[in-house]
């Protein structure tokens, strides 16, 4: 796909002595919004950590915008234009939002304009610019998530990660979570969304990538994947290869 | 009767050494999970390497330099590469008895190379007394006092105010996303050694002109900050300070309306309240461990 933003490419990786990426592939069109879906250790946040540089790879390579970017390092990685907001919570909790929100920004070089961004980001956030002197830890699940994003957003990447962003979410704030990153696919970033709410998930998406057992099993438009009788087959424990074959 | 201001005056003093040396020891469990249990032999030790300077012709102010850049290359750096590094894969456990072998090694070691009796250390503060309110108190005591505040003022506006200190921070609290949004969190590992391993030398400089330069000296140092840290609340270095103050006092008074004998006891009593009644120390909040 040559508007790809992102390409990955035959990962084989793991934990130790166990391997969950089997050669995964699959590449996320650019301006998207790609959701990856697949069964409880399917290799999907493992495939983030790659990506991310977390996960020492025993093969494969990671293509960002035609560059090479296997292995490098997160501030690389965050100044090349990717940004991960991994699963949970990722907040300093005795930090107050704000200081939350600037570290976002501690690999930026040019600091000029940080503190507007800052306030841009607060304006776009009220419930976080009331709560912007309090400690983190006193926001609600929700409000963390917006945190993250917002710190994600920062530095203006080009391709967002996130990891199951509406895990322990009311309804309300996971529609609230969505519509930004439906926004955030508008103004031209890139998405790549891991979700085990893949009904939801998939409306909002462009693409659909099914993993199982660290291998790319179907890559679709997000409807086609929907009405796909495999998936609910896939999800119900039934394994993919067994109805494809 | 003792003078009641100079008491609390000196016990501030000899508190806000220990509130420095606690700090340092907080900064270290939070940044590595390091208990450092030669903390003591740390504050022993730069006098005596400010001592040797001195002993080779050099004036004070050139020993205090030296001793302070020669703390930071062993205490810091050398103790986090050398020790510290090789021994936490292995452990929390592993690390901090390693940490107790380096006291013994480092007190025989001074006791071997230097001397077994204790030597006179210079003050950077004058001798003399000052009154104040028709007090007469220590000029020794305020000066020390003084510059103790000064330092952990410096190092909270540090942590609070800059972006290095809230990296920091976030290196102590999260290290895993830390490191994702971008925080160089092996070199604000590092910092926090240098940090420590100058609070120390602070201390030591402060301290051994009270208390001389014995190659036991750490023994009393360390326990008191130790017992200051969790007293105060281990994981927050304003606890660390809360509890390296209130230890200093507590000994002071205790020493002059208690007992000279059990003075030592005191603080000891002290920890063993606050372990029953509030385990996570007067500032601190729990800490929830998965097994």
């Amino acid at each position: 796909m040559s508007d790809a933003i992102l390409d990955v490419q035959g990962l084989v990786g793991g934990y130790g002595k166990m391997t969950i990426l089997n050669g995964t592939s699959f590449s996320v069109p650019a301006g998207s919004i790609t959701t990856v879906i697949g069964p409880n250790g399917a290799g999907k946040s493992t495939v983030f950590k790659a990506i991310f540089g977390l996960l020492k790879l025993r093969e494969g390579k990671v293509v960002f915008k035609g560059r090479d970017v296997t292995g490098l390092s997160q501030r690389e990685l965050l100044n090349a234009g990717i940004c991960y907001v991994p699963q949970g919570r990722n907040i300093f909790p005795e930090l107050s939002v704000r200081d939350n929100i600037q570290l976002g920004a501690v690999v930026a070089r040019d600091i000029a304009d940080l503190p507007a961004r800052i306030e841009a980001a607060l304006d776009k956030f009220p419930v976080l610019r009331k709560k912007a002197t309090q400690q983190a830890s006193t926001l609600s699940g929700g409000e963390q998530k917006q945190l993250e994003v917002v710190r994600g957003l920062l530095l203006n990447p080009q391709l967002v990660l996130i990891d199951e962003p509406s895990i322990g979410l009311s309804p309300l704030m996971v529609q609230q979570t969505f519509n930004i990153l439906k926004e955030l696919r508008d103004r031209g970033v890139s998405i790549l969304m891991i979700e085990q709410n893949a009904r939801s998930a998939l409306e909002i998406s462009d693409y659909g990538i099914v993993l199982e057992l660290g291998q790319t099993r179907l890559v679709d438009k997000a409807d086609r994947v929907l009405n796909d009788p495999r998936i609910g087959q896939l999800f119900l424990g039934g394994a993919m290869t067994e109805t494809a074959a | 009767m003792s003078n009641l201001l100079d008491l609390l005056v000196a016990g501030l003093a000899t508190g806000a050494i220990y509130a420095l040396v606690a700090v340092g020891f907080t900064l270290l469990w939070q940044t590595s999970q390091t208990i450092n249990f030669a903390q003591g032999e740390f504050v022993m030790l730069p006098a005596f390497l400010m001592l040797a300077v001195m002993h080779a012709g050099a004036p004070f102010w050139l020993a205090i330099i030296l001793g302070i850049l020669l703390s930071l290359l062993l205490l810091g750096l050398g103790f986090k590469l050398l020790l510290v590094d090789p021994m936490l894969r292995h452990g929390v456990l592993p690390l901090a008895i390693a940490t107790m072998a380096l006291a013994i090694g480092m007190k025989e070691a001074v006791k071997q190379f230097f001397s077994a009796e204790a030597s006179p250390f210079p003050s950077i503060v004058p001798a003399g007394d000052v009154s104040i309110l028709g007090r007469v108190i220590s000029l020794q005591s305020l000066g020390v006092l003084a510059l103790a505040i000064a330092v952990v003022i410096g190092l909270t506006l540090l942590l609070n105010r800059t972006s290095i200190g809230h990296q920091m921070q976030a290196t102590a609290q999260n290290p895993t996303v830390a490191r994702i949004i971008g925080v160089p969190v092996e070199r604000m590992i590092l910092l926090t050694f240098l940090i420590n391993a100058f609070l120390v030398a602070l201390a030591s400089l402060l301290i051994t002109p009270i208390y001389l330069a014995k190659f036991s000296s750490g023994e009393v140092l360390g326990q008191a900050a130790f017992i200051a840290a969790i007293v105060g609340g281990f994981n927050q270095v304003r606890g660390a300070i809360a509890g390296g103050l209130l230890i200093g006092v507590v000994d002071n008074l205790a020493a002059a309306y208690v007992s000279t004998q059990y003075r030592a006891a005191v603080p000891m009593v002290l920890l063993i309240v606050i372990i029953l009644f509030r385990p996570q120390g007067l500032l601190g909040r729990p800490e929830e461990r998965t097994v």
